[in-house]
């Protein structure tokens, strides 16, 4: 993503006034300030940058009162899925919890969107700064906005930025974030989900590919044999990028900071930790991610002291999809692969209690296979 | 009478939708707001100058991937 120079972050294009939904409505209505100032300092006193949050209801509740309505739930919004999962890792001492409180909303509060930071101007968390001038954008653009957050991972995923590794077939399709993930979801739809995986409307592979289990479909075996025991990742995904001990704190100068200890691709099935009736699956792919039992140790120790009541190998859906993978060339190049499973050699000793429900135990990975369907 | 009545609705017509969008336009290119966030040369002197005051926002001292 190109940075903007200083400017360009607040430079706003004069063809707004155009803007036949937007344009009749002057800056000083949602931004607050005095526009009859012609002192810039002292016209700014009051100025909100970005009226959308926490509260969008003055700036854009009037006219879209529905995607307002569920604005506050929407998982972008609320974060509710980290908070619960901190929650969950917690100490139950009150003291401890009240300092972790503050810690998270430090580091981790910041990390959220708007409609603001999604339909004008490019994340806070990167620096903000307008799309293009202001002028209101129905799609949020991919690399600007959603890979500008979702970037280690998703972006070079996606993009197929890791050396080595090709970008997602969707990709060269050239599709954009936004043909999966829709509007409705990312304005959530009113309820509260705990997980990002429990969204309702969120996007599935069989929304699209619903020929797969059809009789003359191209790999019809193959897929019905495999239907609600592997994800669609375990067969498609390639290797992908992971993270482990993520640590924060405050420099010298009181600047906030984050270290993580190392990120590595890797490819590892697992059991799935998120059995639904959504998700049947028995294999997934799972993804390390970056918590650590000392994350927050710079705020109070031993903040995680239930840290092993989750695991750090997490249901993940890589986003780099291929037809052809390693893994998939032959049943066998799976079938039998003890590489490609999350065993107990491959779980670190202090993570093994954590991890104890996704490990691969060796009885239960699949068998070398004498038949092949052709 | 009848042309009266056209003329009157075409009037009515012209008050409400053409010139009412050009004095909107013109009050909201009057603001001061307006006028500095759609002048590259005035926002340049204000960022650097604001620049010069404002502390770094970012630590030297984050490393890996987020």
């Amino acid at each position: 993503m190109e940075p903007l120079a200083p400017h360009e972050k607040i430079f706003v294009d004069s063809d707004i006034v155009d803007d036949e939904n937007h344009g009749e409505i002057a800056c000083h209505e949602c931004h607050g300030g005095n526009p009859d100032d012609p002192n810039w300092k002292t016209a700014h006193k009051g100025v909100v940058k970005d009226p959308t949050y926490p509260d969008a209801t003055t700036a854009c509740g009037d006219c879209h009162d529905e995607i307002n309505e569920n604005y506050q739930k929407s998982l972008h919004v609320s974060l509710r899925p980290y908070k619960l999962i901190i929650d969950e890792r917690a100490s139950s001492n009150t003291v401890i919890r009240n300092k972790l409180g503050c810690a998270m909303n430090t580091h981790c509060s910041g990390c959220h969107s708007s409609c603001g930071q999604c339909h004008i101007s490019r994340p806070n968390s990167v620096e903000g700064g307008f799309l293009d001038g202001h002028l209101f954008q129905k799609k949020p653009p991919m690399q600007e906005v959603c890979t500008a957050c979702h970037g280690s991972r998703i972006q070079k995923e996606y993009l197929g930025e890791h050396e080595g590794l090709l970008p997602s077939i969707h990709r060269e399709k050239y599709m954009k974030c936004d043909k999966c993930h829709t509007g409705d979801e990312m304005h959530g739809n009113g309820k509260d989900y705990a997980h990002r995986y429990d969204v309702e409307n969120g996007p599935k592979c069989v929304d699209c590919h619903k020929e797969i289990y059809k009789r003359e479909a191209k790999n019809v075996i193959t897929h019905r044999i495999h239907k609600d025991k592997a994800s669609c990742h375990v067969c498609h995904s390639q290797h992908y990028n992971n993270c482990s001990a993520c640590h924060v704190g405050k420099d010298k100068k009181g600047l906030t900071f984050f270290k993580t200890k190392a990120s590595w691709l890797d490819f590892k099935i697992g059991l799935n930790p998120l059995k639904s009736e959504k998700r049947p699956e028995k294999f997934v792919t799972l993804r390390h991610v970056p918590v650590d039992r000392g994350t927050f140790d710079f705020y109070v120790k031993d903040a995680l002291s239930n840290f092993d009541t989750l695991p750090t190998w997490k249901l993940a859906t890589p986003h780099n999809i291929r037809l052809k993978t390693p893994q998939n060339v032959s049943c066998n190049a799976c079938h039998g692969n003890e590489s490609l499973f999350l065993m107990e050699k491959d779980v670190e000793d202090k993570e093994k209690k954590a991890n104890k429900d996704v490990i691969v135990p060796a009885n239960l990975i699949p068998r070398k296979q004498k038949w092949q369907p052709k | 009478m009848k042309y009266l009545r056209l003329i009157g609705l075409a009037v009515i017509f012209c008050l409400i939708f053409i010139p009412g969008n050009t004095f909107l336009c013109q009050a909201y290119e009057d603001t001061q707001c307006f006028k500095c966030h759609t002048s590259a040369k005035k926002l340049i002197e204000a960022t650097r100058e604001i620049a010069k005051t404002r502390p770094a926002l970012k630590s030297a001292e984050t490393s890996g991937e987020g």
